[in-house]
């Protein structure tokens, strides 16, 4: 660098290195510019004053809320060196300022605070000089600070706000030039391109007026200059800055405020708002300044401006989280400890409020997407693991989140709610019953250590064994099953505390299952008396009266429920069971139509139909909120007869379960033209042997797991055709009320009325064309017209869709008996009591068929099979209320 | 109850119905001053019994119809206190004592459900994209965003419903009381700001005891009003969840990080998934913050402080800004130094990949694009390298699919391109290159969705099957997530090997 840099040369390149921060470069420039001309020698004082004071700075930080020093030997120097300059006078008036402006700082730094007011006296200016003044106003604010002149408050917040405006605008125009200067590069390029530091002055400048609009309590005034700092267009320097705030501000919108006190970014705020301290309302402050240039905002047409404090929020955490989630630290050696600890942090107090925002909104699906980024974060961090889990599991993802909860379950293993979770999860939407036991029995190992969850645990496995019973497919599984589960009921009674009326609830249904009516009567009661408005409960009773056949007091039980929950499906189809049962068809149809008043009611507010395809997010809110409703409504869990509905829900593990309705074996059959199944009361006793050999043969099980995709598909692919109902939970609704069609169409074939029944049945299949429940209804018209051949092939199209509908397998051996095609109608039978031991009417068209092909003794064991299980035959199958946790 | 009190609440009974409607907001604003009032209010809806309830449940309800916001706030300051009140009432079976505040509660309900024309009224709000360009923002300098599914699915702002349309009621049924209580809560929290501390602690003894009574924790809490367990909704617990967080950052820090544990205690043993996440939140992000206890009525406790804006982060750590500057390349691509170093990263990535990727799809390797000698990687070099390369598949989506994707073609074409670009100083913000990396990504991040979801079915043995896909070290485990194993953090080539003999 010995060759002379000509003037103006030399002068671009001390000014790049003062905008740069390149001080150590400073005094060989210096020595070559005094070299050049005398009267550059204040300028040269003056620089040399500039970098030792910047390097003294920078090597000597003064920290935030710390009071500078007083005077340091290293800072002689820099005063000799400014006073030298501003005493000759020969300055310019550009340096002469720029010189006042270092000696104000340095009078700061020297903790002279009186002295440094003396030298602020400023106009606008360009770039280098613009973080000068910048710098300056914030020294003055900080001198009137220390001064203590509370009564100059205005003065000092407009100084910082002066200051931070300033600093912005510094920022911008120094980035502008540094890309430019990219482009026509000076000589050497120089580690430019590492971040600027903004110093102890500009940070101050920037930050210090929010800071007493808050200490202050004047909350209106704090957010409205975050909102400034915010709008400003963003460079380098700013982007940790801008991290910090938006966060902030975030946080400020979900714990200071709330909807009615909220103003938008481009409202003026309110006169009077309850969010700045009343105390303090003298010290009302307005913007009282104004600058010849001002840092350029965003600007541009469709520029989203938040309307609502969550979606502020939201914005501003969503820009948080993107600056954050570019810092994660990815490297996971020692050295790097801290600064992953530090990144980790940062984002993880994004993602709490982005959960806090989003879930106040119920927006849970976009949450877990959020929180799925949050995963390079995640490793051994339990907290963001068990977010994740949540948020999979609030959206509806269960097979996620039942992976990511068994990485939750690795990282704190004491815990019992987590394998809990996963078992709700496993025996709800997902049936997964083994893996439903082995997280259940993580609970009940934790022992004492589960505390009050261990009755939980013990109610999960109860839960999970019952279920099982209900899928088993041979009867020794089966009863072992049973009697598991009831000695785990059995288990929570004695541990619960005597105010939880699950114990006994779940004991009575256990019970009923099984068949012993009166015990389970006496569980049911004392669960009543705990829990005197529990809905299954009352249901349960109402079917166990039914099963008694006291068909007026189980109408009784399930009206008085319905005043209590008059909108549940589940108690409804009941009620038409019984009424159609003990008080005429009529009434029952009544109460079809009831029904479908308040589906409408339900779901038709809000016109699911016409909302647009395009609108898919909103289709999905309001599909979220079916659901919502749905979840006071537990009328789908468990159609269909006994274990069949469950192979279904395995095959479909999102979907609210299949579209298997609710029927039951028949009310004592419709006049039909062939000989209904007559009984004969004959015998009052029975064994059960013909059960046990009936069904220790295999399932059939597999097969109807693929039909039921089939037709899970079929049905969705035909309804979504039909119908703007998106795929999933939204078909919910669609099935109920194809369930209310198919009731009706029910009860209209008990009155012998084809055409109405037909009707109603084509609604349901407007809805759902291949459903098997659809398929069946239409072969009992048929039947009741009495088209047998028509019968038989709608009952052998429901079976090729669903081989494993008893009712359907029970019809269909019926007509086939009636064809005189004995050995195939047995066959179609007992493969129907495999499907399902208890359903009686199969039983005893079973033992019709028997007796037709002369095979007297077994047919005998079949009627009292039907004898014994009729007698003890709710009206829906008890399995109808749902099990779960 | 005191005669005073009486006497305040009576005349504050009367003077309202001989108020004029011009006057009403006058009266309004004069509210606040009769300092008395209220705690005799308070006295009043807690004695459940007394003969004023009836026309204060009255009076309350006038003064919400009136629409006259401060009015409405008065008559919502009462609201956790009414609710508790109806709650414990039902919960006690005896249906006579609260039939006035059912009505007044109903009546708001109703009220709020319809907007001015009567029409039923929908509560929605923008979900922002940081796609779009805000006042706050500009997409460009966002940088490239994972193009998931839902993320395209979100592309641009759309209005969502959180609540509404609701059914008008005439009676609280077992049924439709928590849908009907939450409607309510949630008018409460968006008024927060002009509730009295008065009112949020009612807020957070309402949450609490909503939340114990009849659980062993009720000993705890030494709280003796009536112990039959209430039936609550996770819904409303995210409603309580709110206003407690309100309540606990506004001066209210014993009671309600009391009415927080209590909440995410009842959360924890109803297994509700959404409360416990949005407590589990608040929890965790006021967790070291410093709380202040007001010590003066209307004190907000919000405070920030200067925080410096240089990075804290160390420049040399790697971050997944500073990988983004990485390059994959095809090792046949590069003069890497020994051919035995090359088989020990060879044999990471099939143990990585077992399946589906096959030895003509490479290794990761790194060049640093802002270091300027990058093509002659020496030993050292090749030891960062493979540091990089782990950590940067702990990056799973990006890093991942440059890989897995199977689309050879354009790996090809990517690596081509990579290698025009490796020795240059600087990358070039957008380009060819970015934004194919960025499809390959999508590409991944999509499959990635459907294989995951498409293991779903109950199989207990899937899980190896999805590990050997993408685990690189939850041998296990076998989540379905690219979560770096505790071996990451030593440096030795044997980790690999380690690995892939677990798959």
């Amino acid at each position: 660098m010995t060759a002379r840099k000509s003037g103006s040369r030399l002068e671009t390149e001390i000014e790049r290195c003062r905008s740069e921060a390149q001080w150590d470069k400073i005094p060989e420039l210096v020595r070559q510019l005094s070299a050049k001309l005398i009267s550059n020698d204040d300028l040269g004082e003056l620089l040399l004053g500039e970098c030792k004071l910047q390097t003294y700075l920078k090597e000597n930080p003064i920290k935030q809320g710390a009071s500078p020093r007083g005077p340091r030997p290293k800072l002689v120097e820099v005063r000799k060196h400014l006073t030298a300059a501003l005493d000759r006078g020969n300055l310019k008036a550009d340096y002469l300022q720029e010189a006042s402006l270092l000696m104000a700082k340095l009078c700061y730094v020297e903790g002279e605070y009186k002295d440094a007011l003396g030298n602020t006296n400023l106009v606008g200016a360009p770039v280098y000089r613009l973080s000068m003044i910048a710098e300056a106003y914030a020294t003055k604010g900080l001198c009137l600070e220390k001064v203590g002149s509370t009564e100059r408050e205005q003065e000092i917040i407009t100084c910082y706000e002066k200051s931070g405006d300033i600093a912005l605008l510094y920022l911008q125009e120094a980035e502008k030039a540094l890309s430019a200067g990219i482009q026509n590069r000076s000589p050497k390029p120089g580690p430019a391109a590492q971040d600027q530091e903004l110093g102890y002055f500009l940070e101050t400048g920037l930050q210090r007026a929010h800071v007493i609009h808050f200490k202050n309590g004047n909350l209106t005034h704090g957010v409205g200059r975050f909102r400034e700092i915010l709008r400003a267009v963003e460079t380098r320097t700013t982007q940790n800055l801008r991290m910090t705030i938006a966060r902030q501000l975030a946080e400020i919108l979900l714990r200071g405020m709330c909807e009615q006190s909220y103003w938008s970014p481009l409202e003026d705020p309110p006169t009077a708002s309850p969010l700045d301290d009343p105390t303090r309302q003298g010290h009302t402050h307005s913007k009282n300044y104004s600058l010849s240039r001002r840092p350029r905002v965003y600007s541009g047409e469709n520029l989203f401006c938040p309307q609502e404090n969550t979606e502020e929020a939201l914005l501003l955490l969503l820009i948080s989280e993107s600056m954050a989630n570019r810092d994660a630290v990815l490297s996971r050696i020692p050295e790097h400890n801290n600064d992953r600890i530090i990144s980790l942090q940062s984002a993880s107090v994004v993602y709490d409020l982005l959960t806090i925002a989003l879930g106040r909104r119920g927006q849970y699906e976009m949450l877990s997407e959020c929180l799925e980024r949050a995963m390079k974060f995640a490793f051994e961090e339990f907290h963001l693991w068990y977010q994740l889990a949540l948020s999979l599991m609030a959206a509806g993802k269960s097979a996620r989140a039942v992976k990511v909860i068994k990485e939750c379950i690795r990282l704190k293993p004491d815990e019992p709610t987590i394998p809990l979770l996963a078992v709700k999860l496993c025996i709800g939407p997902l049936h997964w019953l083994e893996e439903g036991e082995s997280f259940a029995k993580m609970v009940i190992d934790m022992g004492e250590k589960a505390a009050e969850f261990r009755a939980k645990g013990y109610l999960a496995i109860g839960l999970v064994y019952s279920l099982k019973a209900t899928d088993a497919s041979l009867r020794s599984t089966q009863e072992e099953y049973q009697r598991k589960a009831l000695g785990a009921f059995q288990r929570l009674a004695q541990s619960l505390s005597p105010t939880d009326h699950l114990a006994a609830f779940y004991l009575a249904l256990q019970l009923a299952v099984s068949r012993q009516i009166p015990e389970a009567l006496g569980y049911v009661r004392q669960a009543l008396q705990l829990q005197g408005d529990d809905v299954h409960s009352l249901h349960l009773l109402a079917l166990l009266l039914s099963a008694q056949k006291h068909y007026h007091d189980a109408l009784n039980i399930i009206e008085m429920a319905l005043s209590e929950y008059p909108e549940n499906f589940n108690l409804l189809y009941t009620k038409v069971k019984l009424e159609s049962m003990c008080r005429g068809p009529e009434e029952a149809l009544l109460t079809c139509k009831h029904m479908l008043q308040i589906w409408k009611s339900f779901y038709n507010l809000t016109n699911p139909s016409d909302s647009g395809r395009g609108s898919s997010l909103l289709d999905r809110a309001i599909a979220d909120r079916r659901q919502l409703n749905a979840m006071t409504l537990p009328d789908f869990s468990d159609p269909e007869t006994g274990r069949h509905t469950h192979t279904c829900r395995v095959t479909s593990p999102p979907l609210p379960p299949s579209k298997n309705q609710t029927f039951t074996p028949l009310p004592p059959p419709p006049p039909l033209p062939p000989p209904g199944p007559t009984k004969t009361r004959s015998h009052p006793f029975c064994n059960h042997v013909t059960l046990r050999r009936f069904s220790s043969t295999c399932s059939v099980h597999a097969t109807s797991i693929a039909a039921s995709r089939v037709e899970q598909a079929l049905s969705e692919v035909a309804s979504s055709l039909q119908s703007s109902a998106p795929k999933q939970g939204p078909l919910h609704p669609w099935m109920t009320l194809a369930q209310i069609w198919l009731h009706a169409a029910e009860v209209y074939i008990g009155m012998s009325k084809p055409a109405e029944a037909s009707a109603c049945t084509q609604e349901a299949a407007n809805l759902f064309p291949t459903s098997h429940n659809v398929l069946y209804m239409k072969g009992q018209i048929a039947e009741l017209r009495g088209n047998i051949d028509e019968a038989k092939r709608w009952y052998e199209e429901a079976l090729s869709i669903n081989p494993t509908h008893v009712k359907t397998m029970q019809r269909l051996g019926l007509i086939l008996h009636q064809l005189q095609r004995y050995s195939l109608s047995e066959k179609v039978l007992r493969d129907a009591v495999q499907v399902n031991s208890t359903a009686h009417d199969v039983w005893n068209s079973l033992g019709e068929v028997l007796q037709a092909q002369g095979n007297a003794a077994a047919a005998t064991e079949c009627f009292l099979t039907a004898l014994e299980l009729e007698a003890s035959s709710p009206i829906l199958p008890f399995t109808i209320i749902p099990r779960a946790l | 109850m005191l005669a005073m009190d009486q006497g305040v609440v009576e005349e504050w009974l009367s003077e309202f119905k001989t108020l004029p409607d011009s006057a009403v907001s006058t009266y309004a604003a004069s509210l606040k001053d009769k300092g008395a009032l209220v705690p005799a209010l308070y006295k009043v809806i807690r004695e459940n019994y007394s003969d004023l309830l009836e026309p204060v449940c009255h009076q309350l309800f006038e003064f919400y119809r009136s629409g006259e916001p401060q009015l409405q706030r008065f008559t919502l300051q009462f609201l956790p206190e009414l609710l508790w009140s109806l709650l414990s009432v039902s919960a006690a079976r005896d249906p006579h004592t609260s039939g006035c505040i059912e009505a007044l509660l109903l009546g708001i309900y109703n009220l709020e459900i319809v907007d001015k024309d009567g029409q039923s009224k929908v509560l929605s709000f923008t979900v922002p994209s940081l796609s779009k360009p805000s006042v706050y923002h500009e997409p460009s300098a966002i940088g490239s965003m994972a193009l998931t599914e839902g993320a395209l699915a979100n592309h641009g702002l759309s209005r969502v419903v959180y609540s509404g349309p609701h059914l008008q009621r005439e009676t609280f049924t077992a049924q439709n009381r928590f849908e009907v209580l939450t409607f309510l809560l949630l008018c409460y929290n968006a008024a927060l700001s002009y509730m009295t501390s008065t009112s949020l602690q009612s807020l957070c003894q309402l949450s609490s005891r909503v939340c114990i009574c009849g659980y062993p924790r009720q000993q705890m809490r030494r709280y003796k009003g009536i112990s039959t367990r209430l039936t609550v909704t996770s819904e409303f617990l995210v409603q309580l969840i709110t206003g407690i967080h309100y309540a606990l950052c506004n001066g209210e820090v014993e009671l309600g990080s009391k009415a927080l544990d209590d909440v995410l205690y009842r959360a924890q043993l109803e297994l509700f998934p959404e409360a416990l996440l949005v407590g589990n939140a608040i929890k965790s992000s006021l967790h070291g913050a410093a709380l202040k206890s007001n010590t003066k009525e209307g004190a907000r406790s919000i405070q920030v402080e200067i925080t410096p804006t240089s990075s804290r982060i160390s420049r040399n750590a790697v971050t997944s800004l500073s990988i983004r500057g990485h390059r994959w390349k095809r090792h046949d691509a590069v003069d890497l130094g020994s051919p035995d170093e090359l088989m020990d990263i060879s044999e990471v990535d099939e143990g990585v990949w077992p399946g589906g990727v096959g030895p003509e799809i490479t290794p990761p390797t790194i060049t640093i694009s802002n270091s300027v000698t990058t093509l002659n990687l020496g030993a050292k070099a090749m030891k960062k390298c493979r540091l990089g390369g782990r950590t940067s598949k702990d990056k799973d989506k990006e890093a991942g699919p440059l890989l897995a994707a199977r689309a050879a073609s354009e790996n090809a074409e990517l690596s081509v391109k990579r290698l025009t670009l490796t020795s240059s100083q600087s990358v070039p913000k957008a380009g060819a290159l970015t934004s194919l990396t960025r499809t390959a990504s999508a590409v991944f991040s999509r499959s990635f969705e459907q294989v995951a979801s498409g293991n779903a079915p109950p199989s207990s043995n899937h899980n190896a099957s999805e590990a050997g896909r993408y685990s690189c070290s939850l041998q296990e485990e076998g989540l379905g997530y690219l979560s770096p194993g505790p071996n990451h953090t030593q440096r030795s080539p044997s980790i690999s090997v380690h690995l892939g003999s677990d798959l």
